[in-house]
């Protein structure tokens, strides 16, 4: 079957087996290796990304599913010139050890900033509950987190 | 028509957080796929004359946005928000949460404190059924083959009723439920409890009431003595089971603890009113 | 609405009790500069590799007291790191593993036939066909493939190599394999036993011993004015690095071996995977790139050979990762440890004699079981100045998942039970257990259970300075 979505702005479109998740079309098909397959089950978060506005697990969407939608994958959310707020504070903070979990951390911490960037602590913990980290750096990575809301909202009341 | 005509192979896929996993694991298994999440009369959330009509393809985080659903029971929203991660409310609806019918599915404990009524239609027309009604067992219910759920009714008389909704597990996100406790009850005007519900998950092969502790504390006064007591028949009515994530004994002493505690906050709100 | 739900989350927190959420001063950030106001992306397809300005926190010196910044985290955050899974090679194919349903049984036929005729197949694999079909980092008495007895559910006992994913998995439901179970051993306390099933029969289970003795410890407990014994047991933990075991091997016509693998110690992968392939080490190139999370589950080869033979089969670069069911199955895990703990001491708390016993269970095989028994056994004594000491420990083969290198080598599991053993002593004494420490804490030139002059020792006044900080006395008022 032929999918057709879009994906970070661009238009593009794979031809597919039924059963093909949305993170192997991503991955297999598209190239586009920032999603992570970490359990395949729907546990760990390494495979979010964003469909329509809303964060999911592509291990567990049907390709077919996101057809005729749009997606936005990690690599989406640098431009040429600038890195995403969140890119930023993930790096200068630590918030990446082995960075397999990564991509999913950000594209969650993504999904919730976009709809309020000033969240409390407790907020973004429970936003980032479906994504796990093993190398334990939780602590920098809710910090990185506010921080990265704190620019978004500077940037915003600035422009 | 689709399902109907190939029974036997075919399976309806909503949010898919739970068959998308279980092709993985038997690929073999399903021939045909019919989605039937974006289907109109599967979704929205309305008041009708009857109540608050929830489609069964509304998401958990849809349920957690709504402010109907917020307003008029708030427990289904803290019911929703136990769910999984944000990831999994995303995409998993709580009619799929029903129809997967595993013992601790989150969802059912706060609807049945307020007595769901589910709506199923098949190629014979449509029946409703009290939710209770709707389990049979582990992973089964009484759908037909070429059934399916169209929505579900919480009752007009029991929307704002005071409602509590308690689940324990072993982490606070990503966890299935050792226990899922929801309490719902009204105080009369002389303090005495009326309409008891008692409603538990994972302590028996499907989400059940505990009908013996309601009849204990109806129309009783909601002090300490009898809410405990009505605590402790409930764990009589219980079938937990040993497994890795918890013995049956501790599920026996949660049972005890949430179901007082889920009494005790139900009360509490009722008090407010 | 967004109110409502705002106070449905809050409530939440209150329920779960999670208090203070800022961290105490000494740990916070030091405050940062105003924030410099950036322009958030827009939509637009970016080109990589980027060409952006080094962070300014990269181009600090590195000294102590500032935050590290990892080099590597820019790509991690653009999710630009190729990890082995991410990799992919012209004409690649994919394998994929069948494990055993047994946890001890001997294997009378494999019978992959009907597997090779199925749809994308290209090759399958079973253990005969390996040229040394053992490995392991200490002991080689693990088979790459299990073709006689399979010692655990989860050993491997045949691969196939097809063009997708799907086509192996389906493929694998085809072999035939014949077994007789035998008895099985699940307690390492069971398997010390005479008559415990043998894993590796004849030899006992026990296949490691460690003894350390210092002066007379059944004198000083004969001196001793009290006498505590407890027994302590940890379970087994699996590593679960969010990237599952990930490698691609590549056999070429000259006979060279290139693999690319999410192995942590890539020259003792070398080392193995030589031997494996009956091939001279130079033979072989092993890439280690990234890995995502190690923590000890990750130093020793897995499916590497596999790879390699099934590449050299098929001419095609062959990929081979780990769903997570083999993750925890099949990889290894932290061991198990049962610890027997008798320790004397005076009325004041002192301790004269202490004797310990440890039971590792070893799992099916020995990877790096013999290092964690080592050290394990060396820091049992706990960080405490004790005159006599006798310390056993034992590694026992059970018919469980292998348990090997994990964060620590058994240093967790031992500290677990000295703390917990102190704890219990000094409520039993009525003393102050950080006073019942402090009395028995090492001290600059101390000796250490092996013989190790002790230089440096801060350990009483860093427990000092912990209790003043974190109001230790106010708190067991």
């Amino acid at each position: 079957m032929i999918v057709k979505l879009k994906v970070n702005g661009e238009i593009r479109s794979a031809d597919v087996s039924p059963e093909t998740t949305l993170l192997k079309l991503l991955r297999e098909h598209l190239n586009l290796t920032g999603a992570k397959l970490g359990c395949d089950v729907g546990d760990c978060g390494t495979c979010t990304v964003i469909v329509d506005g809303k964060s999911v697990n592509s291990c567990l969407m049907l390709a077919g599913r996101a057809s005729g939608r749009e997606v936005t994958t990690i690599e989406g959310l640098a431009s040429s010139e600038q890195l995403h707020p969140l890119q930023e504070t993930f790096e200068e903070l630590g918030a990446l050890q082995c960075g397999f979990c990564g991509p999913g951390m950000i594209i969650s911490a993504k999904a919730l900033l976009d709809k309020n960037p000033e969240p409390t602590v407790f907020e973004v913990r429970d936003a980032l509950s479906g994504n796990l980290c093993r190398c334990t750096g939780y602590t920098k990575i809710i910090e990185a987190v506010l921080d990265a809301g704190r620019i978004m909202s500077t940037a915003e009341a600035k422009s | 028509m689709l399902l109907a005509e190939n029974t036997a192979r075919a399976r309806a896929l909503a949010g898919g957080t739970d068959l998308v996993v279980d092709l993985k694991h038997a690929p073999g298994d399903v021939d045909l796929l019919v989605d039937v999440s974006q289907l109109p009369e599967f979704g929205g959330i309305g008041e009708t004359e009857e109540g608050l009509r929830i489609g069964s393809m509304v998401t958990f985080s849809e349920l957690m946005a709504s402010p109907i659903v917020n307003q008029m029971t708030p427990e289904i929203v803290a019911a929703s928000h136990t769910v999984g991660a944000v990831q999994t409310r995303n995409l998993g609806t709580i009619g799929g949460n029903l129809v997967t019918c595993v013992p601790s599915a989150d969802s059912a404990p706060s609807l049945l404190a307020l007595d769901a009524i589910v709506t199923i239609a098949g190629s014979d027309g449509k029946r409703s059924v009290p939710l209770e009604k709707f389990f049979v067992g582990p992973r089964k219910t009484i759908l037909e083959p070429h059934e399916l759920l169209v929505e579900i009714l919480i009752p007009k008389k029991n929307l704002g009723k005071p409602s509590h909704f308690i689940k324990f597990g072993l982490r606070k996100g990503q966890a299935l439920a050792l226990v899922n406790v929801a309490a719902a009850l009204y105080l009369n005007d002389d303090g005495t409890v009326a309409e008891p519900r008692i409603a538990l998950g994972a302590v028996a092969p499907t989400p059940m009431f505990a009908r013996k502790a309601e009849a204990s504390l109806d129309g009783k006064k909601p002090d300490e003595e009898n809410l405990l007591e009505a605590a402790r028949v409930a764990v009589s009515e219980i079938k937990p089971i040993d497994d890795f994530r918890a013995s049956a004994n501790y599920r026996r002493h949660l049972v005890q603890t949430l179901t007082y505690r889920a009494l005790k906050r139900s009360t509490e709100i009722a008090s407010e009113h | 609405m967004a109110t409502k739900t705002k106070e449905v989350l809050e409530s939440k927190v209150k329920d779960s009790e999670i208090e203070d959420l800022t961290a105490p001063d000494n740990l916070k950030v030091p405050a940062k500069p105003a924030l410099k106001p950036v322009v958030v992306p827009v939509d637009k397809p970016v080109v990589y590799p980027l060409d952006l300005p080094e962070s300014e926190i990269r181009l600090r010196t590195p000294a102590v007291g500032q935050r590290a910044s990892r080099p590597d985290g820019r790509l991690h955050g653009l999710g630009q790191t190729q990890y082995i899974d991410d990799m992919t090679f012209p004409h690649m194919i994919f394998a994929k593993i069948l494990r055993s349903e047994h946890a001890h049984a001997k294997i009378l036929s494999i019978d992959t036939s009907e597997a090779e005729t199925m749809p994308g197949v290209l090759a399958t694999l079973t253990g005969a066909e390996i040229p040394v079909n053992s490995f392991g980092p200490t002991l080689q008495d693990q088979p790459v493939l299990a073709n006689e007895i399979v010692r655990h559910a989860g050993d491997g006992v045949a691969a196939v190599a097809a063009l997708t994913e799907q086509q192996a998995s389906d493929a694998l439901s085809k072999i035939k394999v014949k077994y007789k179970p035998l008895p099985a051993v699940f307690d390492p306390l069971e398997a010390i036993k005479d008559d415990a099933p043998k894993v590796h029969a004849p030899r006992s289970n026990i296949y490691a011993s460690k003894t350390i003795k210092k002066g007379d410890v059944e004198k000083a407990l004969k001196k001793s004015d009290q006498v505590f014994h407890k027994q302590f047991k940890t379970q087994m933990v699996e590593h679960v690095p969010l990237e599952p075991h990930s490698s691609v091997a590549m056999w070429d016509a000259n006979g060279r071996v290139t693999i690319y693998s999410s192995l942590g110690r890539i020259t003792l992968g070398r080392d193995d995977l030589a031997r494996t392939l009956g091939k001279p080490m130079n033979k072989i190139r092993l890439v280690g790139t990234i890995v995502g999370g190690n923590f000890g589950g990750k130093n020793e080869i897995t499916t590497e050979p596999i790879l390699a033979i099934l590449s050299k089969k098929t001419g095609r670069p062959v990929k081979g990762t780990f769903t997570r069911g083999d993750e925890f199955i099949s990889s290894t895990t932290r061991h198990p440890f049962v610890m027997d703990y008798t320790t004397g001491v005076k009325k004041d708390g002192q301790i004269l004699g202490r004797k310990i016993r440890l039971v590792l269970d070893g799992g099916s095989y020995c990877s790096w079981t013999s290092t964690t028994l080592g050290k394990g056994g060396i820091l049992a004594a706990g960080p405490y100045d004790i005159a006599n000491l006798l310390v056993e420990a034992h590694a026992v083969y059970t018919n469980k998942t292998t348990t090997g290198a994990m964060r620590g080598f058994g240093a967790p599991q031992v500290c677990f039970a000295y703390e917990s053993h102190m704890d219990d002593m000094a409520h039993a004494l009525g003393i102050d257990p950080l006073e019942m420490r402090l009395r028995n804490a090492f001290n600059e030139g101390s000796v250490s259970p092996t013989g190790q002059l002790l230089q440096s020792v801060a350990i009483k006044e860093s427990l000092q300075q912990a209790a003043e900080r974190f109001g230790w006395k106010e708190s067991t008022k």
